[in-house]
């Protein structure tokens, strides 16, 4: 079971330049909860940004990992907030 | 043939000659906002299922939804066809809006209200 760590390392690794914030949100290892903010989320839609982020982990969504739930912001909007 | 007409996706699931696929993709095209899931709305199945079809009824929207629980086939076809991963999923006007998080995130911002028109 991979722990929010990994997820943040891999999601991290995988998105030029993201930040990630996951927790374990049930300790199980396979329901996570993430905030990713990334430059590479500029000029996308919501919908093409949590596909970027799901793409780091392909088939394991729905699989290993039964779910991340995501928000994904640009560095603009997170230094807004 | 049944005299009663059955739903799109049902019907393609007992027929070769009318794939999954396609009742999905046409299930899609018919109606203004559907909401793939897991379970009914009357009885979802998974705690994310259940937030979507929430923010719907706050918002009286009405909405068509499929249960992809009976057959693994209507997953594997919906997520081919909106490269989305999970489930569940919410198209208006043919287009994925998004998944739980997304639709939870534009209700709060009182976007969905304005997508729902």
């Amino acid at each position: 079971m991979p722990s929010a760590e990994d997820i943040r390392e891999r999601i991290e690794h995988s998105i030029p330049g993201a930040l990630a914030d996951v927790e374990d949100y049930t300790g199980g290892g396979d329901h996570f909860r993430a905030t990713v903010t990334a430059a590479a989320f500029e000029g996308r839609s919501r919908i093409e940004q949590h596909r970027l982020v799901y793409e780091v982990f392909g088939e394991e969504i729905g699989g290993a990992i039964h779910a991340i739930s995501l928000k994904t912001q640009t560095p603009q909007k997170a230094s807004i907030q | 043939m049944s005299p009663t007409e059955p739903s799109p996706v049902a019907d393609a699931i007992q027929s070769d000659s009318n794939p999954v696929r396609d009742a999905i993709a046409q299930a899609i095209a018919e109606h203004k906002v559907i909401l793939f899931m897991k379970g009914t709305p009357e009885a979802p199945a998974c705690g994310f299922s259940a937030r979507t079809v929430a923010v719907l009824q706050a918002l009286d929207a009405p909405f068509a939804a499929v249960d992809i629980l009976p057959d693994p086939r209507i997953r594997q076809e919906l997520s081919a066809i909106s490269d989305w991963p999970t489930i569940p999923q919410l198209f208006v006007g043919g287009e994925l809006l998004g998944g739980c998080d997304i639709v939870i995130e534009m209700y709060e911002s009182g976007e969905l209200a304005q997508a729902l028109l």
